[in-house]
């Protein structure tokens, strides 16, 4: 009986040349195939040890994560994480996916439909109360406001600027809602307001700017001169500072004696409401936004419309606007209203010079609407004190903070590729992998005779 | 910035021209104390019209029954609680009289009860000084219409209560004294008069344009 090795040499040595190559290949090929299961072998080891015996990505989704938070929390105890959202998350799961991370957890998250929401709400500086609402989105996006009671408004991006709103009577959060991210802010504080000074010669503008602002609830000082000699006062004008006044209206150039005590309040944070008008004196043009007044276009004396009032009103045009100086509102290429800051305070500065004809000869609401739109001159500048309150916890910028705590989004194909690989399909392929190379390594040596 | 233009009311029943040299004789004691912008010379302007509302000052007076038209009213009421301010004089100093009857009932028809001005109400001081309240006309103290010397004049108080404010600005000023009489003389005369009687004139007129 011949042995095995006999056999072999006998097979190898009564082929011919061509034959003996292909033999000789085929053995070099099984040598691979053993040095590839040798090399998987390895690399299964290699994960084994670095997986350290812990499972795969663990998925979530908005529906589903509060569960899945208390499962890798007290069961599972997954390395890596990831959350398809289709909503932001509440405060609480954003702050327990960060504690997840804190305790070592890889967590991604994704959420295209999530779109960058923040909002602000700030006391607006009035009698009447209410608060000033900015809500920044992306143009064309729907932004829902709502507070405790129900839903408030709505409205539409138009442009980067984002939607501003006043609400008359806010409670105590705002909610904003933008698509799935709702954005939730709260008064922070409220604020303490001094008295208004109010400086001009008689005359309708002056008075009816007067009664329009005591109406609205402010409480006014005045300056009212009516000749060289004779100046009309109500009130205490003592000392022009932020302790007592929230804002200084200035209508023309009688206010010019006062121009330094101006500028060093508005310097110090006082708001400063300028007519056009006064800029002709030179030491109140240095505090305005235009440093010039253009020549009075006088109205055609229609009544003001309920729809366009400023339209019918008389304006003396702002011109020579200094580099700072913002524009707020133009009648055709004319400026007519403008705001700058200096130092620590605000000027705006009013083209309309005889804004009483809105008031006494508009339509029905024009009474209220002229208070109105003075009070936002007004409150645009003012000067207020605030007073810390306490509030319920808010998440104003919801996408912004959601980064902040767990990174960036990530596509979530990304997680299934490169360094998210699912440890299971990696495991059926290794797998696989090292049946396929033993099988054919067995098969190659079997069917030429070698065991 | 507006000029202050000396308005005349026109009404439908009555002589609302009945002083027709009043306004020039104001505009100029306006002109010659203050510095307020003034346009020389006044305006008429009808109750029931929107014109009026360009007139935050209007004055009112008159000799015959007042019957105001239901437009008129409108006008009236809405010209007041929007902040104008209007005079009605009686031209005939005489409270039995069909001027005051009449006018004093459709004011209070309007607005409820005349009230009584105070003698120190600011009216009388904002810009001239009268101690004892409004200055009495050569009407009275000559004893002609009723015979009487007014101690007051009357008003309807409109504007905001709360705050500092109380109810206390003059919407509509009433008087019984005459001043249409008084103060409608040819202009030329005021050079030869020892004293100006227009002068309470120009009180009403800062008044207004500062309250």
């Amino acid at each position: 009986m011949r042995s095995r090795a006999e056999v072999r040499e006998s097979g190898v040595s009564g082929m011919g040349g061509g034959a003996r190559l292909g033999a000789r290949l085929r053995v070099a090929g099984e040598w691979a195939l053993r040095a590839l299961v040798l090399a998987l072998l390895v690399w299964s080891l290699a994960l084994a040890l670095s997986w350290g015996g812990k499972g795969a990505v663990e998925r979530a989704s908005t529906e589903t994560l509060s569960e899945a938070l208390v499962r890798w929390t007290t069961v599972a105890g997954p390395e890596r994480v990831h959350v398809a959202f289709d909503h932001a998350p509440s405060l609480v799961e954003r702050d327990w996916l960060a504690a997840l991370v804190g305790a070592g957890t890889q967590v991604s998250w994704s959420g295209p439909s999530l779109l960058p929401t923040a909002l602000s709400i700030e006391p607006r500086a009035d009698p009447a109360g209410g608060a000033e609402v900015s809500v920044a989105a992306p143009a064309g996006a729907v932004v829902v406001l709502r507070d405790t009671v129900g839903e408030l408004d709505s409205a539409r991006v138009e442009a980067a600027s984002g939607v501003r709103a006043y609400i008359p009577r806010p409670k105590v959060t705002l909610d904003a809602a933008v698509g799935g991210v709702v954005a939730r802010a709260a008064l922070a504080d409220s604020l303490k307001l001094g008295r208004l000074l109010v400086l001009g010669a008689a005359g309708w503008e002056t008075k009816f700017v007067i009664a329009a602002l005591e109406e609205r609830g402010w409480r006014v000082d005045a300056e009212v001169r009516v000749s060289p000699q004779t100046t009309v006062r109500q009130g205490s004008v003592t000392a022009i500072d932020t302790s007592r006044y929230s804002a200084v209206l200035v209508l023309d150039t009688t206010a010019a004696a006062h121009a330094d005590r101006i500028a060093r309040y508005v310097r110090s944070g006082g708001g400063l409401v300028l007519w056009s008008p006064a800029v002709d004196a030179p030491r109140l043009a240095a505090l305005a936004p235009g440093r010039r007044r253009g020549e009075v276009m006088e109205d055609d004396g229609r009544p003001p419309s309920d729809s366009a009032p400023r339209e019918a009103l008389s304006i003396a045009p702002i011109t020579g606007l200094v580099p700072d100086a913002v524009v707020l509102e133009r009648r055709g290429e004319h400026v007519t209203l403008a705001a700058r800051r200096l130092g620590a305070g605000r000027v705006v500065e009013t083209g309309y010079v005889n804004t009483w004809r809105w008031r006494m000869a508009g339509g029905e609401d024009a009474p209220e609407q002229h208070r109105t739109w003075l009070a936002g001159l007004v409150s645009s500048v003012a000067y207020a004190g605030r007073v810390g309150l306490a509030v319920p916890p808010t998440n104003p910028a919801p996408l912004a903070t959601l980064i902040d705590r767990l990174g960036p989004a990530v596509v979530a194909e990304e997680v299934e590729a490169g360094g998210g690989l699912d440890r299971a399909v990696l495991a059926r392929w290794l797998f696989a992998s090292l049946c396929l190379a033993l099988l054919a390594e067995w098969a190659s040596r079997r069917t030429r005779g070698a065991r | 910035m507006s000029r202050f233009v000396f308005a005349t009311a026109e009404y439908a029943s009555g002589d609302w021209e009945s002083a027709p040299a009043l306004p020039a004789n104001l505009i100029d004691s306006v002109a010659r104390y203050t510095s307020i912008e003034v346009a020389p010379a006044g305006v008429s302007v009808r109750l029931d019209s929107d014109e009026l509302f360009n007139y935050p000052f209007v004055w009112l007076t008159g000799h015959l029954p007042v019957r105001f038209t239901e437009a008129e009213r409108r006008n009236l009421k809405r010209y007041v609680e929007r902040g104008g301010f209007m005079m009605v004089d009686d031209h005939n100093h005489d409270i039995t009289g069909v001027f005051h009857q009449t006018a004093t009932e459709e004011i209070e028809r309007l607005f409820g009860k005349l009230e009584q001005v105070p003698n120190d109400h600011e009216i009388y001081r904002c810009f001239f000084t009268f101690e004892n309240g409004p200055p009495h006309t050569n009407h009275e103290l000559n004893g002609w219409g009723d015979d009487l010397l007014h101690p007051h004049l009357y008003a309807i108080f409109v504007g905001p209560s709360t705050g500092d404010r109380r109810r206390d600005r003059i919407g509509l000023l009433y008087s019984n004294k005459d001043y249409s009489s008084e103060w409608n003389f040819h202009p030329e005369t005021k050079r030869t008069m020892q004293q100006d009687p227009t002068k309470f004139g120009v009180n009403l007129i800062v008044y207004a344009l500062t309250r």
